[in-house]
C-alpha cells in the first residue's frame, strides 16, 4: 500500500507545516480581536524568533559596514528558547507602543500600511545585523525520526505537532479558565464596556501583543530547523497565515487553526502531485476562491453596514 | 451634600451639542429618574458622568470630589457603576463569567468571596440562575438586561447608573425588571435611572428631571410629574392633553 | 428666466491648480531638454528615466487609492504586465513596440477589471489580501513559467521604439518622449477629479454607503478606478522596459508595489503633483541615503510608519493645507442662479410608495414585523414610534440598504423590492441620513453635484446644467454662499441643509428624511419646518422619521405609528397624537398596566 503510505506521508507533512501557519494565524487573530489591527508584520515575528535562536546558539556574523563585530554565543538549546521567548516579549511591547498606540484611533488603511512599514523595518534591521545567507538551526531532538507503518515521521515535525497541541491546550486553559483570560476576551468582545467595568484595557492589549509575538516567535523557532532561518521567511508565512484566518473565518480563533492546517495540507498535496515551484500559488488560489465564493470563511459570520 | 451633583454641564456628541447647561443632583439612597424623548440627551448625560464623554463645560461632583476630568476606569473605582443602554453583555462569555467581571473594579476577590457575591446576584435575579453556564448571546433580551444589571451591581457601587433598561423589552418583562429595580433600591443602592418609559420610571423613583433637546425643562417629585402636562408634551409635542 | 440668461450663468473654477500645471509643463519639457544642453552621465539619465516611468505607475495609485479610496498592492504586477508585454512582444515575437504596448495595456486593463470586480463583495483588508495574492501569483508565474517568460534570467535586448520614423535610440530623445507622455498622464489625472467620474470616485472614497444611496454606481466606479490604475501602470512598465532594455521578475515584485504605495503616501495621494514628488523621492532616497548602507531599507520601513503617523496627507498635502490657510475660499461669481426646477412627474391618485406586508428579521429579532403602508403623492408622511420600534429599519429597507425578509415595495407603481439603492435613486428616490453622510473632503457644491448625477435625472443638456442645478438647490435651502466651502468646515446646521440640497438636485419624486431635526436647535428646527413646507408646496412627497413631535405635528399630513415592528396607529396628527395606544407606547405602561388618561 505504497500509495496510501505516500499520501499519509504527505498528509503528515502538510499538517506539520499547517501547524506553523496555525500558530502564526492564532497570534494574528488575537490581535485582530483585541484591537482590530490587521498586522502584516505577524510573520516577521516568526522570522525574529528564528534569528533569536541563531543569535543565542551561534552568535552574529557582524557587519563591517556598520562596525558591528562578529560575536560567538553558545547557550544551551533549551535556554536559547527561553531567551528567544523573552526577546519576543520585548518586541511585542515595542510593537504595541511603536505601531499600535500612535495609530489606535485612525482608519484601517493607515494602520495596515504602518504594519507593512514595520515589517520592512524588522526584516532589514535583522539583515543589517546578520547577512542575507539563510541559516540552519539544530533540531530540538537529535534524532532523525521514527517510522510508523511505512510512514516516516521526522522528529522536528513531531515536535511541531506536539507543541501546537500544547499551545492550543494552553490557550484554551488560559482563556477559558483564568480570570485574566476572561478579561482579555471581554476586551476583544467589547472594549468600551470592558473599560466601564474597570478592566485595564490598555494593559490587556499589551498582553495580547506580547502573547502574539511570543507565539509567532516560537513558530519560527520550530520551523527554523526545517526551512532554514532567512530574512524573507516571515513574509510568506504571514500571507499564508492571513489566508488561513480568512478561510477559517475572519476573527475566529478555531478558524485560524483549522484554516492553517487546511492550507498546509493543500500546499503539501499540491507540491507532491502537481508541482513544487507553484505550491505557494495554491494557497493564494484557495484564498481567492474562498474570498469570491464564501468570504465569511468556514466559521465566520456575515457583517453588513448599518445606515 | 448630595452624592452626585452636576453643575451646569454641557457636552457634545460628535459635532452635536447634546447637553446644554444641565444641573441636577442625586442624594444618597434615592432613586432619581431622567426622562425625555429619544435624542433628548439622557444617555449623553450618563455617559458624561461615567467618563465616556468629557464635558465641554460645567462640573461633576461625586462624594465631594470633582470627577469630570477622570478616565472611566477611575470613575468606576470611585464607586459609580454604569449599565449602558443596549445591555452590552459579553456575548462570548457565560452568564457567570459576565457577572464575575463586574467585580473587577473592587480588585482581587478571594474565591469564596467571589462565589458568595455571585450567589447573591442570583438570589436577586433568580431567572438567570439556570443559565449560569450559558453564553451571553443565547439569552433573551430581558434576561440579558437582568444580567447587565447584575454585572453592574457586582461592583457594589455607591451609585448605579441605569440607561434605558426597558428598551426593546416586552411590557411584561419590563414589569419584572422594575420590580427587581425596586428590590435593589430597598437593599440600599442609590440609582440614577434614565428611561423613555416615563410611567415605569416614575413608579420606582422619588424624583425626576425631564430633558428636551439637551436642556432640563421640568423637575419635581413623582407626584408632581405624574400628571404634569409638560411631561407629556416633552414626548408628544403640544398634544396628549 | 430666458435661456440666454440661464447660460450666462455660473463661471466657476472647480480646479485651483492650473498654476501648478504650468510649472509642471515647464519642468516636464525643460528638464529632459537639459541633457541636450549639458553633458549628463548615463547614470543620471537612468535616474530620470526611472523616475519618469515609475511616476506613471504611482499616478495609477493616485487614481485608485487617492481618488477612489481602494487599496491596491498589486501595482507592480500591472507595471510588470506592461513591461513583459513589450519585452516578449518585441524580442520573442517580433511584434512592433506600439502594438505590444497596446496589448500590454489591454492585458493590464483586464486584470484591473477583474480585481475591481472583487470589490463587489469585499473591501478593506480583504481587498488588500486579494491584491497581494494577485501580485504573488503574478510573481510566481513570471519566475516559474520559464518557456514563456524566461524566468529569473529575464529578457534582454529590448529596443526603444521609433516614433514617426525617428528612432528614439538616443536615450535623451527617449527620455524626452517619456516625459511628454508623463505630462499628458499627469494632465489626465489632474483633470479627472473635476469630472463626473472623478466626483463619483471621491464620493465612494468619502462615504460609500451614501454614494450608493444617492445614485452612484459604486461597483462600476471602483472597477473603472482599478482599470485606470492598471492601465497607467502598464504604460509605465512598457516604457520602462524599452528604456532599460533588460527586465527581470525582481523589478515587479511585492516590494516594488510597496514602493509605489510609499511614494504615493509620501508625496500625497490626493494629487498627481504629490505622486510626482513622491516618486522622485523614492527614486532618489536610495542614492542619498547610500551612506546608511545596509541600514537603508530598515530606515525606509521606519520612515513609512513615521509618514503615516505624522504626514497623513503626504508632503504635497502639507504644502497645500498651509497654502489654503493663507488663501480664502472663493465665493462663486454668479450673476443669476435660476430657481430650482421641481417638475414632479408622479401621478396623483395612486400612492407613490406602497409597502405590502413588509418584514425584516435579524436572526430572531423581528425589527419590522408585517407593515402595510401607503404614502400618497404630494403629502408629508411621518413615521414615528418609540426607540427600537422599527422606524429606521423600515426606512433602510425602503431605500434598499437592507433586503426585506418578506413583503413587497412598490414605488410609483414599479416593484422595486429587488433593486439596489442606486437603482432606486435612479427612479427618483432621495434620502438624507440621521448621522449626516456628506462627502467630507468635497465642497458643498461638489456634494450636491454628485446628487444630481443620478441616472435618469431630467436636466437640460450641456456641461453647465449640472452646476446650475446644484447651485439652484443650494440656493433653495439657503446656503448658496457656502457653495465653495469644504463641508467638514461647515457648522452642523448648514451640513444638514447641504444634505437636503444634495437630495433635491436629484429631482426626487420621494424624499426620505431620517431624523432631519436631530441635533438642531429650536431656531434651526423652525427653519426646517418652513423648508419642508415649501418642498411640499412644490409637489414633493416626503416620508420622514423624527422624534420631535412638535416638528412632526406642524409638518405632517399623515402620521404612522410603529411599536415593536408593527403599525399601531395611523391618521392625521390630531387623531394620532391623542390616541391612547400611541400615548401608552411612548409614555409606557405603569406597573399596574395603567396608562395616561387620554
Amino acid at each position: 500500500m505504497e500509495v496510501l503510505s505516500n499520501n499519509l506521508q504527505v498528509l503528515f507533512q502538510g499538517l506539520a507545516l499547517g501547524s506553523i501557519y496555525a500558530l502564526v494565524a492564532l497570534g494574528f487573530v488575537l490581535i485582530i480581536r483585541a484591537t482590530n489591527v490587521v498586522n502584516f508584520a505577524q510573520g516577521d515575528f516568526a522570522m525574529l524568533g528564528g534569528y533569536a535562536m541563531v543569535l543565542f546558539t551561534v552568535g552574529i556574523p557582524g557587519n563591517p559596514d556598520l562596525h558591528i563585530p562578529g560575536i560567538g554565543i553558545h547557550v544551551p538549546y533549551w535556554l536559547a528558547i527561553v531567551l528567544a521567548a523573552g526577546v519576543m516579549a520585548v518586541i511585542g511591547i515595542a510593537f504595541n507602543f511603536g505601531v499600535y498606540y500612535p495609530l489606535r484611533n485612525r482608519q484601517f488603511l493607515p494602520v495596515l500600511i504602518s504594519t507593512l512599514g514595520a515589517s520592512i523595518f524588522l526584516q532589514n534591521t535583522v539583515l543589517a545585523v546578520f547577512n542575507p545567507q539563510p541559516r540552519p538551526l539544530d533540531k530540538l531532538i537529535h534524532s532523525e525520526g521514527i517510522t510508523v507503518g511505512g510512514v516516516f515521521l521526522d522528529s522536528q515535525y513531531l515536535v511541531i505537532l506536539g507543541f501546537t497541541i500544547l499551545a492550543v491546550a494552553f490557550q484554551y486553559f488560559f482563556f477559558e479558565h483564568t480570570l485574566i483570560g476572561k478579561k482579555l476576551q471581554a476586551t476583544s468582545q467589547d472594549k468600551d464596556m470592558a473599560r466601564l467595568l474597570g478592566i485595564p484595557v490598555s494593559l490587556m492589549i499589551i498582553i495580547t501583543f506580547i502573547y502574539s509575538a511570543v507565539l509567532g516567535g516560537l513558530a519560527g523557532v520550530l520551523v527554523g530547523p526545517i526551512l532554514f532561518v532567512s530574512i524573507g521567511m516571515g513574509s510568506t508565512i504571514a500571507l499564508k497565515a492571513f489566508a488561513a484566518t480568512i478561510i477559517g473565518g475572519f476573527g475566529d480563533v478555531a478558524g485560524a487553526i483549522v484554516g492553517g492546517l487546511i492550507i498546509g495540507v493543500i500546499e503539501s498535496f499540491a507540491a507532491y502531485y502537481i508541482s513544487v515551484p507553484y505550491k505557494d500559488a495554491y494557497a493564494f488560489l484557495a484564498l481567492f476562491l474562498v474570498l469570491l465564493l464564501r468570504p465569511q470563511g468556514i466559521f465566520g459570520e456575515k457583517v453588513s453596514e448599518k445606515a | 451634600m448630595p452624592l452626585l451633583e452636576l453643575k451646569n454641564v454641557s457636552s457634545a456628541y460628535g459635532s452635536v451639542q447634546a447637553l446644554r447647561g444641565v444641573s441636577l443632583h442625586v442624594e444618597k439612597g434615592e432613586v432619581v429618574t431622567l426622562l425625555g424623548a429619544n435624542g433628548a440627551g439622557k444617555s449623553t448625560t450618563l455617559r458624561t458622568i461615567s467618563g465616556l464623554i468629557r464635558p465641554t463645560s460645567g462640573e461633576i461632583w461625586f462624594e465631594g470630589r470633582r470627577i469630570d476630568a477622570l478616565a472611566p476606569e477611575q470613575i468606576v473605582r470611585s464607586g459609580i457603576s454604569h449599565v449602558p443602554e443596549g445591555r452590552r453583555i459579553f456575548p462570548g462569555l457565560t452568564v457567570r463569567e459576565n457577572i464575575m467581571l463586574g467585580s473587577t473594579s473592587r480588585g482581587h476577590l478571594s474565591k469564596q468571596m467571589m462565589a458568595e457575591d455571585v450567589e447573591q446576584m442570583f438570589s436577586i435575579f433568580p431567572d438567570i440562575k439556570r443559565f449560569e453556564n450559558a453564553l451571553g448571546w443565547t439569552l433573551s433580551g430581558g434576561q440579558q438586561q437582568m444580567l447587565a444589571v447584575a454585572r453592574g451591581l457586582m461592583a457594589r457601587p455607591k451609585l448605579l447608573l441605569l440607561d434605558e433598561p426597558s428598551l426593546g423589552l416586552a411590557p411584561v418583562i419590563v414589569q419584572q425588571l422594575f420590580a427587581t429595580i425596586r428590590e435593589i433600591h430597598a437593599l440600599g443602592t442609590t440609582i440614577l435611572l434614565v428611561e423613555q418609559n416615563a410611567h415605569m420610571a416614575l413608579s420606582v423613583a422619588a424624583r425626576g428631571y425631564v430633558l428636551e433637546t439637551g436642556s432640563l425643562t421640568v423637575q419635581g417629585t413623582t407626584t408632581e410629574l405624574l400628571d404634569n402636562e409638560e411631561v407629556r408634551a416633552a414626548y408628544l409635542g403640544g398634544h396628549g392633553a | 428666466m430666458t435661456p440666454a440668461a440661464a447660460h450666462a450663468g455660473p463661471t466657476l473654477r472647480l480646479q485651483n491648480n492650473a498654476g501648478g500645471l504650468v510649472v509642471l509643463a515647464i519642468l516636464a519639457i525643460g528638464l529632459p531638454l537639459l541633457p541636450y544642453a549639458f553633458p549628463i552621465s548615463d547614470y543620471v539619465l537612468n535616474i530620470f528615466l526611472n523616475s519618469v516611468t515609475y511616476a506613471m505607475a504611482v499616478l495609477g495609485m493616485v487614481v485608485v487609492l487617492g481618488y477612489a479610496g481602494q487599496i491596491n498592492l498589486a501595482q507592480a504586477a500591472f507595471f510588470g504586465v506592461g513591461a513583459y508585454a513589450v519585452a516578449l512582444g518585441t524580442v520573442d515575437h517580433g511584434v512592433s513596440f506600439w502594438i505590444s504596448m497596446l496589448l500590454g495595456m489591454g492585458a493590464a486593463a483586464i486584470a484591473g477589471l477583474v480585481l475591481g470586480l472583487t470589490t463587489l463583495r469585499l473591501g478593506g483588508h480583504y481587498l488588500a489580501m486579494i491584491t497581494i495574492s494577485f501580485q504573488q501569483i503574478f510573481d510566481l508565474v513570471m519566475v516559474n513559467w520559464i518557456p514563456v517568460t524566461h524566468g529569473p534570467d529575464g529578457i534582454a535586448g529590448i529596443n526603444p521604439p521609433s516614433l514617426f520614423g525617428l528612432a528614439l535610440a538616443d536615450k535623451r530623445a527617449y527620455l524626452l518622449f517619456c516625459a511628454v507622455v508623463l505630462f499628458l498622464l499627469i494632465w489626465f489625472v489632474w483633470w479627472l477629479p473635476g469630472t463626473r467620474l472623478g466626483r463619483a470616485m471621491r464620493a465612494v472614497r468619502d462615504n460609500e454607503l451614501a454614494a450608493e444611496t444617492i445614485g452612484v454606481h459604486t461597483l462600476r466606479t471602483k472597477v473603472i478606478a482599478f482599470t485606470i490604475s492598471a492601465v497607467l501602470g502598464g504604460i509605465g512598465g512598457s516604457l520602462y522596459a524599452a528604456g532599460f532594455s533588460y527586465i527581470s521578475p525582481d523589478n515587479f515584485s511585492f516590494l516594488r508595489s510597496i514602493e509605489f504605495l510609499t511614494a504615493v503616501l509620501l508625496g500625497g495621494a490626493q494629487s498627481p503633483f504629490g505622486a510626482a514628488l513622491g516618486t522622485v523621492l523614492i527614486v532618489l532616497l536610495p542614492e542619498w541615503l547610500r551612506f546608511l548602507k545596509s541600514l537603508y531599507l530598515a530606515v525606509y520601513g521606519l520612515g513609512v510608519i513615521l509618514i503615516i503617523v505624522f504626514l497623513p496627507e503626504g508632503i504635497w498635502g502639507l504644502l497645500r493645507n498651509a497654502f489654503q490657510r493663507v488663501r480664502k475660499p472663493k465665493v462663486p461669481t454668479v450673476e443669476v442662479v435660476p430657481a430650482l426646477n421641481f417638475d414632479i412627474q408622479a401621478e396623483r391618485g395612486r400612492p407613490i410608495l406602497n409597502l405590502i406586508n413588509l418584514q425584516k428579521h435579524f436572526g430572531g429579532l423581528r425589527a419590522v414585523d408585517g407593515i402595510d403602508l401607503r404614502v400618497e403623492a404630494g403629502t408629508v408622511h411621518a413615521l414615528i414610534g418609540p426607540n427600537g420600534s422599527g422606524k429606521t429599519t423600515s426606512l433602510n429597507v425602503v431605500n434598499g440598504i437592507y433586503k426585506p425578509t418578506a413583503g413587497r415595495i412598490d414605488f410609483d407603481g414599479t416593484d422595486i423590492t429587488q433593486l439596489t439603492p442606486h437603482e432606486r435613486a435612479g427612479l427618483g428616490m432621495g434620502r438624507t441620513f440621521q448621522n449626516i453622510r456628506l462627502f467630507q473632503t468635497m465642497t458643498a457644491l461638489e456634494n450636491v453635484m454628485v446628487g444630481g448625477q443620478r441616472d435618469n435625472n431630467p436636466m437640460e443638456a450641456g456641461g453647465d446644467a449640472l452646476v446650475t442645478r446644484a447651485l439652484a438647490a443650494l440656493d433653495f435651502v439657503g446656503v448658496l454662499n457656502r457653495a465653495q466651502m469644504i463641508v467638514r468646515n461647515l457648522p452642523y446646521g448648514h451640513q444638514r441643509l447641504v444634505e437636503i440640497a444634495r437630495a433635491l438636485a436629484a429631482h426626487p419624486k420621494l424624499l426620505l428624511l431620517d431624523e432631519p431635526g436631530a441635533g438642531l436647535n429650536q431656531t434651526e428646527k423652525q427653519a426646517l419646518v418652513a423648508l419642508l413646507k415649501r418642498l411640499r408646496g412644490h409637489g414633493l412627497t416626503i416620508f420622514l422619521i423624527d422624534h420631535d413631535m412638535g416638528l412632526v405635528e406642524k409638518v405632517s399630513d399623515t402620521i404612522t405609528v410603529l411599536n415593536f415592528g408593527k403599525k399601531i396607529a395611523e391618521g392625521s396628527p390630531q387623531d394620532v397624537l391623542r390616541h391612547p395606544d400611541v400615548i401608552a407606547a411612548y409614555l409606557g405602561e405603569g406597573p399596574t398596566g395603567a396608562t395616561a388618561r387620554a
